[in-house]
């Protein structure tokens, strides 16, 4: 029994995995920036969330009214400067880890390195939990999992049924004959890199939620976030959400069953595996990756 | 600059600066500066150890803190916790950063379509990995860290700062020295390769397995030696200190900022970084430190990719010509601490260096030697040309291509479906099918590239199935690509010397340079040797391409669309050259599409339609094949 409520707890974690994964995936996958900052922008999400309940004592999930606009405009800002200056790829992973480096360290001078959370008066879904027979759920990690299925599914559904979804997609296929075609891949950049911060706006968000935060957190969702990613297939946004969820109650599991300090390894041994036996990652159709 | 003559030099400065700190007190150097000198030299041998694959070989690694974590805990645990002496403990946390390396590359270079990106977020996930493995097993360190005695050594030495300087010292000679042996060898020129086009310099002959491994094993092991000497300095260990995100962060900002193909980039980049943490630390701004590194490593890979030391070698006088005026104008004045002056003539050299070419009219692309003007008409006679072999006949008596029942599957799709194929000395094989009609494939399947599903090929009498592309290489196959991938770092000539170094009898570099020029001759390329490939048009690239792999002095020759997107003049010049070639004694098989071509080139034709071979004979007569016609061009006008 406590296997399923690992697994079942651990499923709903994934699903702040799967949100901080999916805009990480999608820049990678279609414009070809790995972007570190992303992982920074996900923490000045969380903290701008942390912020605007202390300061106004309004609902967490309302501070998405302001982080969501703040962070499109600087995801969008990011994206013009790596398309400005011809940043893809391995050089998109140098200077998004010196611009990760840089967030980190303001990030630290603004709310300094202790651990913050958001006052429990101010958060209704902190503490409680849904109840289902013997299986408790806590609200703030349903919370994850409704906003990853919302960000997910609609950016889905946006990339295979909209004229932009298949511009980008041939776009990640081939830039020249995309271009040829009409595909203004810049405009559709912005907005790619900008819906990408809104996603880091709600990961941090959700992440403030139910944990605490501090500075060095950036970095420890690198392993686990580039897990999904890769496992999900890169650019391939369902891929990152059935991936996610997967991850989280494989390590909730482990770490009932056996050990929590063993969650890394097994996790980082899985990840080995997959690529060793589907390097395209675990949820793409066959030729889907160029 | 001779390997030996550049080691030579690198000992005697060693010796110096031991000399220099020996005698710091009575020189008047202040004790600060050798602590200061010995943080430097650590992370020379950390930005070295990072380059030798990172840089080298383009192999971007996140995972240096594993390779210090491991040296530092082999110290802890078997002189802090076990008693071990302090030289065997050093030793072995060498030799377990080379295991982690192995481990490592054993496994990342064996994953078939690794891509550069994963490996470095493979590389990410290792220092996390062992960290944990300490939180884990907490009788690894006691829970809390481990402290070490103080080493005994002898009195001449001076006090523990300057045991400790000179044992930096010398691990930083060591991997210094390696990297600049490296940078001469014939690995570093096959880690170029592999930097610049993996595939084309596999294809070529080069080991890229063998040699990845070998540099990412350097790497681990200089990593470690450097990881054990800073646990000796610190006299603690504890898995945050080591296994932290700094180590990585550090070594790539210094090697981006020095420079990165070259043994003395990362030396710049980590004296000047390490002085610079110094310098911020003295005036309480440590916390602007990594703002200030994040910055210098997005200025850096954006405005002056090839770093400080690429510039300082393409234009050195407008870098010397600040640093000296500002270091000797600041040191004059009185003001300012030698080191302070140092620092800041640094940060001027450099802010200069990145400007410079901001603040330039745009002029013409910069060379690395003054355009030498093509000789009309005439090809330059840089040696004899090679000695025509005896002039080739159709021979069938042996097969030099033999391929039986060839198949190759793409998930669902059949591309290539039981070909058997065989080539006789002396044949030009036109190759034709429409477009997918597997002729690509084919040749992936000869060079080795592509593994068959099923059927066998034999080269010279050799089977090759199973083979690694390089070995299939020296078994006498040597192919061009459609979309030409020239070594962009390297000249045209030594883009060709390559080929001759890795090739079936393999040369010096200076012996390759000879025969490549006659190479370059052959395909008439010789006044462009000193180009470098970006100054080619598509035309002179597709003959790069050519003069490569017949040096590689193969049997066969696989020809993948050499023509395509020519215009008629250089059509006929290229069918010229591949005349020359097949002349000196070397069969071909041609993939192409202009049949008017192929009907006066080749001496057979072969056509493949939906991977099936459908007809194999004299140009003519298949040409005139109604099966043929109704393949090939039938559809091309339904």
């Amino acid at each position: 029994m406590t296997a399923v409520q690992a697994a079942l707890s651990g499923a709903l974690i994934g699903g702040l995995y799967a949100l901080m994964a999916a805009g990480l995936s999608v820049t990678w996958g279609t414009l070809r920036v790995i972007n570190l900052a992303h992982f920074g922008l996900i923490l000045v999400g969380a903290y701008l969330s942390y912020q605007l309940t202390s300061a106004w004592g309004i609902d967490p999930m309302l501070t998405l009214l302001v982080s969501a606009p703040a962070l499109f405009v600087v995801g969008a800002a990011l994206q013009w400067a790596y398309e400005r200056f011809n940043i893809v790829e391995f050089n998109s992973l140098l200077v998004s880890f010196g611009l990760l480096m840089i967030i980190i360290e303001v990030s630290t001078q603004v709310w300094t390195a202790d651990f913050r959370h958001i006052d429990a008066a101010a958060n209704p879904y902190g503490t409680s939990a849904l109840h289902l027979g013997p299986v408790a759920l806590p609200v703030s990690r349903l919370v994850a999992l409704g906003f990853a299925l919302l960000l997910i599914g609609g950016g889905h559904l946006v990339l295979e049924r909209t004229f932009a979804g298949r511009g980008l997609r041939a776009f990640a296929q081939d830039r020249t004959v995309a271009a040829s075609f009409g595909i203004d891949h810049r405009r559709l950049g912005l907005v790619v890199g900008g819906l990408a911060g809104v996603s880091a706006a709600v990961a941090g968000m959700v992440f403030a939620l139910g944990n605490t935060i501090a500075p060095a957190h950036a970095y420890e969702w690198f392993g686990t976030v580039f897990a999904v990613v890769i496992l999900g297939g890169i650019g391939n946004l369902l891929g990152s959400l059935f991936a996610g969820l997967g991850v989280g109650a494989f390590s909730a599991v482990v770490a009932v069953l056996w050990d929590p300090s063993y969650e890394p390894f097994v996790l980082f041994l899985a990840i080995i595996l997959a690529l060793v036996l589907r390097p395209q990652g675990l949820f793409t159709r066959r030729g889907a990756v160029a | 600059m001779s390997v030996y003559k550049g080691l030579g030099g690198l000992v005697s400065v060693s010796l110096v600066l031991a000399v220099l700190a020996h005698f710091n007190t009575s020189l008047g150097v202040a004790p600060y500066l050798l602590v200061l000198a010995t943080s430097v030299l650590f992370w020379v041998i950390q930005a070295t150890s990072w380059n030798i694959l990172s840089g080298y070989a383009g192999y971007f690694s996140f995972g240096q803190a594993a390779y210090v974590g491991v040296g530092a805990y082999a110290v802890a645990v078997l002189t802090g916790r076990h008693g071990v002496s302090y030289p065997v403990s050093i030793i072995v946390g060498g030799l377990l950063g080379a295991l982690l390396a192995l481990i490592t590359g054993a496994i990342a270079f064996r994953l078939g379509s690794l891509r550069g990106e994963i490996f470095a977020l493979l590389t990410l996930a290792v220092p996390f990995i062992l960290a944990a493995f300490v939180r884990i097993n907490r009788d690894i360190d006691g829970g809390l860290g481990t402290t070490l005695p103080l080493p005994s050594f002898p009195d001449w030495i001076g006090d523990f700062q300057h045991l400790i300087f000179l044992l930096m010292l010398a691990v930083a000679t060591l991997a210094v020295g390696t990297a600049l042996a490296v940078q001469g060898s014939r690995l570093g020129r096959g880690l170029s390769a592999i930097h610049d086009n993996e595939d084309a310099a596999e294809v070529l002959g080069v080991p890229t397995f063998r040699y990845k491994m070998i540099a990412i094993v350097l790497s681990g092991a200089l990593g470690g030696l450097g990881g054990a000497l800073l646990a000796v300095r610190n006299g603690a260990v504890q898995p945050e200190l080591v296994f932290t995100l700094t180590v990585p962060l550090f070594v790539i900002v210094m090697a981006v900022l020095g420079g990165r193909r070259h043994w003395a980039g990362p030396v710049v980049g980590a004296a000047f970084v390490t002085v610079l943490q110094d310098e911020l630390a003295a005036q309480k701004l440590d916390q602007w430190g990594n703002i200030i590194l994040g910055a210098v490593l997005v200025v850096f890979v954006v405005a002056a990719p090839d770093g400080l030391f690429g510039r300082l070698r393409t234009r050195p006088w407008i870098t010397v010509g600040v640093f000296v005026p500002v270091l000797a104008g600041l040191v004059l004045s009185g003001q300012y601490t030698e080191l302070d002056a140092l620092l800041y003539a640094m940060v001027a050299a450099i802010v200069v260096a990145v400007v410079y070419d901001r603040l330039r009219p745009v002029t013409a692309p910069r060379r690395t030697t003054p355009l030498r003007p093509a000789p009309a008409g005439a090809e330059p006679a840089i040696r004899t040309a090679p000695p025509p072999l005896s002039a080739p006949q159709p021979d069938s008596g042996r097969d030099l291509v033999a391929v039986a029942g060839l198949i190759r599957d793409f998930g669902g799709v059949r591309a290539v479906d039981d070909v058997s194929l065989s080539v006789s000395p002396g044949e030009i094989v036109g190759l034709v099918g429409p477009n997918g009609s597997g002729k690509t494939t084919l040749v992936n399947l000869l060079s080795g590239a592509l593994a068959p599903s099923a059927g066998t090929i034999a080269i010279d009498g050799r089977a090759t199935v199973g083979l690694a592309p390089h070995k299939v290489a020296h078994t006498g196959v040597a192919r061009t690509y459609q979309i030409p991938k020239p070594f962009a770092s390297m000249t045209v000539l030594d883009n060709v010397a390559m080929a001759v170094m890795f090739g079936r009898t393999g040369a010096s570099l200076p012996q390759a340079r000879l025969a490549a020029a006659d190479h370059l001759a052959t395909v008439r390329l010789g006044h462009l040797a000193d180009q470098l490939p970006a100054a080619l048009n598509l035309h002179q690239r597709q003959l790069l391409e050519m003069a490569r792999a017949i040096a590689a002095e193969p049997v066969v020759l696989l020809l993948d669309e050499a023509l395509a997107g020519l215009n008629p003049a250089e059509i006929d010049d290229a069918v010229a050259v591949i005349r020359r070639i097949h002349e000196g004694g070397i069969s071909i098989i041609i993939v192409e599409h202009l049949l008017r071509v192929l009907n006066q080139l080749a001496t057979r034709i072969v056509v493949l339609d939906r991977g099936v071979l459908i007809a194999d004979g004299e140009p003519a007569t298949v040409l005139n094949d109604p099966a043929v016609v109704r393949a090939y061009l039938g559809r091309q006008r339904a």
